[in-house]
Parts: structure tokens; C-alpha cells; sequence
């Protein structure tokens, strides 16, 4: 078997994050479209009113209300007590879910490195603005290695823990998320970067993910030979992860509909996630993280 | 049978599968991430998957395809074709009568045999060739000159119907040779000796049974024979009349009628002939035996018929034993009531013209009248000539003023008109030649005879001598409007003005003279006393002379076709419509009896010897026959061969482009 000809190329020796790449990730901001609590006080910018520097707006006293934040200047203009309204600014929950069955090996770069750069990248944003980040390989054990980063000191070690990731780790990705899930309770951003190759289905890993009342990203990653299969004759395909064999003819009429059939997966996928609240995003290995990241996800409203 | 070609690709076709069997078949692994849409994809073609398979391989299609396209060129496929070699075809389809046997299996006639294979080589003409048709029975026929429009010969060959005529393929040979070899000025040496036009090159292909004429004297130059004889191989049954008369021999046999029997069959046949007189049947003869290729004489007897007859009967010889060819199993002849020549002898005495007409013979053949040369003078000798009371006058030694209106015999001197003339008379004469074949000189032997002075003659210019002696011609026959003039150069007895006896010719004691006699009354007298007119043969033309004179006559065929003729003078009609043999008869207009009957026999041997010849010679050449046309196998397998080579290419570039048509 010959692994040109089946795309699995390990590029591993490309780093995970450039220079460039950090830089103008440093920029960024991971936005959520709801309101979490945090746990600490962060650099988020919390919908709460708080206690940050940033002036947000005035209200009328009323008893209870600490003095400390009384307008006094107010006072003695209007003789009126106005409370003082404060910007909370608090930090976030992020996590970053990479898949990492024997599926994720293929493509050049292969999906399972792709899904650590994007990941990483995320990760850093989050790290920039003294989130809580989290990231995390798919493993249906009941425990995980698995960091709780904050700060931009910390990159290096999420760094390596991802260098350290292996693909090969075949589980359902149901299971998997549900393992997630018991393991984690905080609120935040989920990114689940996948490929969804699930014989068994994605829909109830993604059920257990908007049960949590997750603000959930799905990035649903594809290699080009996937994507448009470049192959000839007659072949006996052979599953990586089950090692279930297809034996097909290619012809031009197969491929079309293979192509179909993966534009209707695609817009089942989008459209289950759709109906969840759950922002659906088909990518390329091809297209490069940082255009992923500076583009695509800003338009989702992922990033800022 | 497979040539050499044909085993080499056999033994390539096993290989060739095989190796498009290890390029198909066997599957190249191949991981993918996860077979999960593929199966998916697979899953939406497994619906009736074993159509929906076979309508997807179109590889597999074209390999079969192929094989058995490579398979099919092995066993040389081909069809029994007919090549026709040259450009320009020339079509002699033989129409005559023996083509009408239906010896060919379906009873088929040979005609409808020889029109079906030319309209096949017709077929197979190449687009620019050009064909040419030619029928033929005793005259020729282009049905269709040359012409590159298939259907056209076809339709024109279809057109080409039987004749009951014999057959003369000469003409059709000069027909067809016209454009092959077009003609010189007679004159090679003279600088106008030029050719007409260019020689057109053709194959000649002959359509016949060969029951023709063999040609001599014709030279086929650029004309390429083929001769395709017609007719069954193995020798056809068939038992003919090929010859019937009707005579009387003025003994005391009576009337008869003659017949010959042919047996052109390898078997011994016996056959009932009947013979009808009137339409009915007169008398029989059951079982006559005939030996295989043999001919056997027959004869009825018909005394008694000829009493107290005074209009033609109609007879009828019928062989009652049906064979291949119908033709000739009838025969027919006719009747005609006695009639006695009216003669008119003018001479001074000569005893030996008298000697002769008293004969039993021609006493029963004629009505003779013996007068003085000076009986021209009267004015009953003028109204009897003018009216045409006499059958034939003889004049010994005299001259009339006028030719009488009937035929004459002038003895010793000659008519009075410019065209015949006579010299001195000169001696010796030496009798060198006789025209045996005139009715006139029929029998006659003038070897032993002396004459002893003669004047040469000269007479118009369709004189036919039929005495010859050293110094020119001493006797001679020529036309002379509807009449004959026969003039002997010399006499036989002189007398002198004192009334002496002079023999200037011993011929009056031999036999030949009563005999010459005797043919001078039955030719020039119309003496026969019954004619079976058996020269008519189906296509000639009939003379018809009417008794008394008429302007127009009618003529009835055997069908009872009618059709009026217009007198050519002379009481002379001609009918040029006696394409079918059987009794034709002449009616007269006014009072719509049959007046005269004439049979059309074809009695042809030749046509009735139905075996087909192998072989025909045109002048100096033979041509042999093909037997069964030439089949030549067109192959197709190269064709194949062909057809294979491209779907093996198409086959590969679909297979590489994986494009579906």
C-alpha cells in the first residue's frame, strides 16, 4: 500500500504556529454569542456590569448598593446618588476537541496535524486574553492529561502537548464527547475539530455538546483526496479505523456520485448543526490556518 | 477454412482477454480514511446492482465486444459473392425458344433462371460501371445500351420476354462488339483510314442454353467472353417433333402427313401422338418408342381428305407426353384443297414438252394448254394474259409483245424488256455448274447432258444462274414484279422455215428433263397441290398471295388476333407477325371465310435438344462454359479486424480517461 497514494503524508515537521502566524493571533479576541460567568476575574469584557476601569453607565441608588461606587461628583452637582456602572471583564472557558482516529492521519498536511495547528492557534487567542483554554484530544478514558492553560506564558506548554498527540486513538465520537462531557462542566466556547468520519453518526456527540449549553464550533476538516478523489480503476478500499473494504469501479459516473454523496453529508451536517445553534464549518486541509482563522472564522463571529 | 491470418488472431484472442483481465479485475487495495461515503455511494448502485452494473462496464461491454468481433474475424466470415472484373458489362440474355424449359428445379424456365443471375450481376456492379443489354433468339435485340443505372437494367431485363424463335446469337455478338470494337475505313493503307472511335474494352457475359448457331467469322477483339450456360446439368427429359410435312406422292400412297420424333433424353421413351385434322382427331399412335438421342420417322395416312375439299383444313401433331419443353410437342400444318397449275405451252410441235405433260404425274399437277406462237396474236391470248387466267406460260422459241401477267418459261430466246439479254450463240456448250439448291434444278443432274450451241444471258440484276457453261450463265431465273421469268439460253428443237426437225440438245432423253418439267409446273405454276408451308418459322415473314386480287386482307392468328394488311401489289400481302407457332389464318374481307390457312412451325432440332452445351465457339474461339457461376467468397474479416482495432482503442481511452460516451 502506497501511502503517496493514499494522501498520508506526516508533515510534522512543520511547526504548529509561526512567528507571523502568533502575531497576528495576538490581535485576535475569542468572542462568544452568549454570557458565561467566569470563574476568575479575565480580560473578557463580561456583559455583567463590574468592576473594570472602562466606565459603562450611571444608575439611581438604591439601598443595598455598595457607597463605594456612588458618584459623589454627581452628588454634588445634581444631589441625587447615582451608582457608578463598571465593564466587568472576566475570563472564558475555551476548549479545543481535536479528533484523533486513524481518519485524521490522511491528507498532505494530514487532517490530524491541521486540526492541532488550528487548534493551537485558537488556543493562543485564548491564552492572549487570559481565557481558560483547554485543549484537548477526543478519548472516550475517563481521564485526561490534558492541560488547563491560561495566560500567554503557557503557550509553550500547550505546545507541546500537542506535539505529544498521536493520532490512532479510535473511539466513537459519541463516546468520546460524552467522556468530555462528564470530565467538564465548565461554560464557554467548544471547538470540535473532526473530520466526521463516524460510521456510528456525529448527531448525538453533537446532541451531548448542546446539552451542556456549549457555545459550540464545529470545524469539520477534509483532505483534498477526499474532497475530489483523485483515483483510477478498479480498487478495494480499505477502512483505516474498522478495516472494512469497499470494492469499487471507478468511473466518472461513481465519482459524481461520490461527490454528491458528500455534498448531501456536508448539508445534512450544516443543517443538523443549524437547527442546534451549533455554527457549522467545512474546511479544506489546503486552506491555510491563518486565512482560516483571520477570514473565515472571523465572519462565524468565532473570533474578533 | 482458416487461412494462416485467421490462426495467428485465434491464437492471439485468449492472451489479449486475459491480459484486459488482469487490467480490469484485479483490484489495486487501497486505504482510505473511512470507506463510510463510499459505501454510501456504492449503496445508492446496488439497486438492481447486476443492470445497473452491466449498463455501468462499458469496459466489459467492449471487451466482449471485442472478443467476440476478434472471434467472428477468425472464422473468415465472407459471402458468396459474384466479382465482376472490368468496368463495362455486356449482357447476352438468349430469349429464345428452348430458353422456355422449365428443366430448372422449381420449374423455373431458364430464361427467368438467366435473367435472375444477371440481375444479380447487375447487383454487384461496382458504382461506375456501366452494363449494356442484349437479348437475343434469331435477331438481336439491345434492350438497353449502355447505361450506370442499376435499376433501369433491371427493369429492362425484366422486360426481356420469351420467344418462340430459334436462336442466332451473330447478330447480338456484331451488336455488342459496336462499341468494343468500332470500325475502320476498309482501306488500312490510305492515310483516311481512320479509327471511328475508341475501342471500349468489355467483359461479354452470354446468358444461354448454347443452343445457338455456332458463329464463324466474327472476331470478339476486345470483347472478354463469359459464357453462363442456362439449364439443368443433368440431361432434361424431353421428346420433340422436330419435322412435319404434309405431301401427296401423286401415287398410289394418297396423302400423308410425315413427322420426326427427337429424343434429346439419355433414356428410351415411348410416347402417344395423336393427330388432329379440323380440330379433331383424326388418328393415334400410342407408345411410339424413341431411343434415348435418337429420331424416329413417323407417318399418318390421309387419303381420302382430299376429296371434294374446297377450303384449307387446319392439322395438328401432338405429342401427348408432357416434358420440360412444351414447344415442340405440337406440330402443325395445313390442307389446302387440289388445285391444278393452268400452263400455257406456246411451240411448233415440240413432241417432247407434249411427251412430258401427258405423264400421270403432271397431268394430276396441271391443266395444260399446247398452242401455236400464233396464238400471241389473238385477243383471247391477250385477255387470258392481261387477267392473269394462266399460272404459267411457256414460251419455246417465241416472244409476246407484252409480258403476261404470270410467270414464264422462255425457251431458246428472251423476254422483251431491256433487262435480259442474250448473245450469240456460241459452241461448244459445256455445262460446268447447276444450282442444286433451286426449287427449279431440284433432282435435275445435267452432268450426262449435251447441248450443243447456247447464247449467254444476262438478266436483272436479282438473276439467280442456274446453268452455267464455260462462257457464262445458259440459264437464269430473275424476279419480274410479283412473277418469275425463267429463261433458257437455248433450245431444245429447232425447226427450220421448211418445217426440218434440229435437236440442238439431247436433254429430253434423260430423266432430268421431266423432272425440270415437273419443278418448272409445282414452282412456277403453283402446281403443288397442297402446301404445308412448313419454311414458316415464328418471326419470319409470311408472303401472302390471294387468289383473286383485294386491296387489303385480313389475317387471324391462333389466338384470333385479327389484323388487316394492305396489298403490296401484285396481289402480295406480307405478315410480319407470326411470332407464335399454330395455324394462321387469311380471311377474306368480303366474304369473312378463311380463305387460306398457313401453319408457323418452329421444328428446330437445335432448340429442341434441350442438353445444355458446354462450350460455344465464336469464330475461332471457344468459349467454355462456367458451368456454375464463379462464387467468390468477399471477405469480411478484415473488416472485423478493423472494427476490433478501434473499439481496443476506445476501450483504452476510457479506460484511461474514465469518460463515459
Amino acid at each position: 500500500m502506497s501511502k503517496v497514494a493514499s494522501g498520508i503524508v506526516s508533515s510534522q515537521k512543520e511547526p504548529l504556529l509561526t512567528p507571523e502566524l502568533l502575531s497576528q493571533l495576538e490581535r485576535l479576541e475569542l468572542v462568544s454569542r452568549k454570557i458565561f460567568r467566569g470563574r476568575m476575574k479575565g480580560e473578557r469584557r463580561s456583559k455583567r456590569k463590574g468592576q473594570s476601569v472602562e466606565f459603562a453607565d450611571f444608575r439611581n441608588y438604591v439601598a443595598g448598593d455598595d457607597l463605594r461606587f456612588i458618584d459623589w461628583n454627581m452628588y454634588a452637582r445634581l444631589d441625587k446618588l447615582f451608582l457608578k456602572l463598571f465593564m466587568e471583564e472576566e475570563d472564558l472557558h475555551f476548549y479545543a476537541l481535536i479528533d484523533g482516529s486513524s481518519s485524521m492521519e490522511f491528507g498532505d498536511p494530514s487532517k490530524f496535524h491541521y486540526a492541532k495547528q488550528l487548534a493551537a492557534a485558537l488556543g493562543y487567542i485564548g491564552l492572549c486574553r487570559a481565557d481558560r483554554v483547554k485543549v484537548e484530544m477526543l478519548d472516550s478514558s475517563p481521564t485526561s492529561s490534558a492541560p488547563v492553560l491560561r495566560g500567554k506564558g503557557n503557550l509553550w506548554r500547550m505546545l507541546q502537548y500537542l506535539d505529544g498527540l498521536q493520532a490512532g486513538n479510535n473511539c466513537t465520537l459519541a463516546e468520546a464527547v460524552k467522556s468530555f462531557s462528564l470530565r467538564n462542566s465548565g461554560k464557554g466556547i467548544l471547538v470540535l475539530i473532526t473530520d466526521l468520519m463516524d460510521k456510528s453518526g456525529y448527531e448525538s456527540a453533537l446532541r451531548y455538546l448542546v446539552a451542556r449549553n456549549l457555545d459550540v464550533y464545529l470545524i469539520h476538516v477534509l483532505s483534498q483526496p477526499e474532497i475530489d478523489p483523485d483515483i483510477n480503476g478498479d480498487l478495494r478500499l480499505l477502512d483505516c479505523e474498522d478495516g472494512d473494504v469497499a470494492e469499487i469501479s471507478v468511473s466518472q459516473r461513481l465519482i459524481d456520485r461520490y461527490r454528491q454523496t458528500l455534498a448531501r453529508y456536508i448539508e445534512e451536517a450544516r443543517e443538523f448543526c443549524a437547527r442546534r445553534g451549533i455554527v457549522y464549518m467545512m474546511t479544506s486541509t489546503e486552506r491555510p490556518v491563518d486565512r482560516l482563522v483571520s477570514r473565515y472564522l472571523r465572519q462565524r463571529g468565532l473570533v474578533r | 477454412m482458416l487461412g494462416p491470418m485467421g490462426w495467428i488472431l485465434l491464437g492471439l484472442v485468449p492472451p489479449m482477454i486475459l491480459l484486459l483481465y488482469f487490467l480490469k479485475l484485479r483490484r489495486m487495495p487501497l486505504e482510505v480514511p473511512s470507506t463510510y461515503l463510499w459505501t454510501k455511494t456504492i449503496e445508492d448502485l446496488h439497486v438492481n446492482s447486476i443492470w445497473q452494473r452491466l449498463r455501468n462496464s462499458l469496459l466489459l461491454l467492449l471487451q466482449i465486444l471485442l472478443a467476440l468481433l476478434l472471434l467472428l474475424a477468425c472464422l473468415g466470415p465472407g459471402c458468396q459473392g459474384q466479382k465482376l472484373a472490368g468496368d463495362r458489362f455486356i449482357h447476352l440474355i438468349d430469349q429464345s425458344a428452348s430458353m422456355s424449359a422449365t428443366d430448372l428445379p422449381g420449374g423455373q424456365t431458364r430464361l427467368e433462371f438467366a435473367k435472375q443471375e444477371a440481375a444479380k450481376l447487375i447487383d454487384s456492379m461496382d458504382s461506375g460501371d456501366a452494363a449494356m443489354i442484349i437479348s437475343f433468339s434469331d435477331r438481336a435485340n439491345v434492350q438497353q445500351s449502355y447505361t450506370r443505372n442499376r435499376s433501369l437494367l433491371k427493369r429492362k431485363l425484366a422486360e426481356i420476354q420469351q420467344t418462340q424463335r430459334s436462336s442466332d446469337i451473330g447478330e447480338a455478338l456484331l451488336a455488342a462488339s459496336g462499341l468494343a470494337n468500332p470500325g475502320r475505313t476498309s482501306d488500312r493503307e490510305s492515310e483516311r483510314d481512320v479509327q471511328v472511335a475508341d475501342a471500349l474494352a468489355a467483359s461479354l457475359i452470354i446468358f444461354s442454353d448454347g443452343a445457338v448457331k455456332d458463329v464463324a467469322n466474327f472476331s470478339l477483339g476486345n470483347l472478354a467472353p463469359e459464357y453462363r450456360p442456362v439449364g439443368a446439368l443433368d440431361v432434361p427429359n424431353n421428346v420433340g417433333i422436330t419435322a412435319f410435312a404434309i405431301s401427296d406422292d401423286l401415287d398410289s400412297v394418297g396423302l400423308q402427313a410425315f413427322a420426326q420424333i427427337q429424343n434429346s433424353d439419355d433414356e428410351d421413351h415411348s410416347v402417344d401422338v395423336e393427330l388432329y385434322v379440323n380440330g379433331e382427331i383424326h388418328d393415334l399412335q400410342n407408345a411410339f418408342e424413341v431411343q434415348a438421342g435418337d429420331t424416329r420417322g413417323i407417318s399418318f395416312d390421309l387419303s381420302g381428305l382430299l376429296d371434294g375439299l374446297e377450303s384449307p383444313l387446319p392439322v395438328r401433331l401432338e405429342i401427348k407426353d408432357p416434358d420440360v419443353y412444351l414447344l415442340d410437342n405440337v406440330a402443325y400444318g395445313t390442307i389446302q384443297p387440289p388445285r391444278q397449275a393452268r400452263v400455257l405451252v406456246l411451240t411448233r410441235n415440240n413432241p417432247y414438252l407434249q411427251y412430258v405433260f401427258e405423264t400421270d404425274r403432271l397431268a394430276k399437277l396441271s391443266q395444260v394448254e399446247f398452242k401455236e406462237p400464233g396464238f400471241l396474236q389473238t385477243k383471247e391470248y391477250r385477255d387470258n394474259a392481261m387477267l392473269g387466267v394462266y399460272d404459267c406460260v411457256i414460251f419455246d422459241q417465241c416472244i409476246p409483245e407484252a409480258m403476261p401477267q404470270c410467270n414464264t418459261v422462255f425457251i431458246g430466246s428472251v423476254p422483251p424488256n431491256d433487262q435480259w439479254q442474250a448473245s450469240e450463240r456460241e459452241f461448244p456448250t459445256l455445262v460446268v455448274d447447276t444450282d442444286d439448291s433451286h426449287p427449279l434444278m431440284y433432282n435435275v443432274q445435267m452432268g450426262n447432258v449435251l447441248i450443243i450451241e447456247s447464247t449467254r444471258l444476262s438478266g436483272p440484276q436479282a438473276m439467280v444462274t442456274l446453268m452455267e457453261s464455260t462462257a457464262g450463265p445458259i440459264m437464269g431465273v430473275g424476279p419480274r414484279g410479283g412473277f418469275e421469268d425463267l429463261v433458257i439460253g437455248f433450245p431444245i428443237v429447232e425447226y427450220s422455215d421448211q418445217g426440218e426437225e434440229a435437236h440442238n440438245s439431247d436433254w429430253p432423253n434423260h430423266l432430268s428433263f421431266p423432272l425440270f418439267v415437273q419443278n418448272v409446273v409445282i414452282a412456277l405454276g403453283g402446281g403443288a397441290r397442297f402446301d404445308a408451308n412448313q419454311g414458316t418459322r415464328p418471326g419470319e415473314l409470311v408472303n401472302i398471295r390471294t387468289v383473286v386480287p383485294s386491296s387489303t386482307i385480313t389475317v387471324r392468328d391462333p389466338e384470333g388476333e385479327t389484323v388487316s394488311l394492305g396489298s403490296r401489289g401484285d396481289r402480295r400481302f406480307v405478315y410480319g407477325s407470326a411470332d407464335s407457332t399454330g395455324i394462321y389464318s387469311v380471311i377474306d374481307q368480303a366474304s369473312n371465310r378463311e380463305q387460306q390457312l398457313f401453319p408457323v412451325n418452329l421444328l428446330d432440332p437445335r432448340e429442341s435438344n434441350l442438353v445444355v452445351r458446354e462450350k460455344l465457339e465464336v469464330g475461332y474461339e471457344e468459349i467454355a462454359g462456367t458451368v456454375e457461376s464463379i462464387p467468390e467468397t468477399r471477405q469480411f474479416w478484415p473488416w472485423l479486424v478493423l472494427f476490433a482495432l478501434i473499439v481496443l482503442i476506445l476501450e483504452w481511452f476510457i479506460y484511461n480517461r474514465r469518460v463515459f460516451i
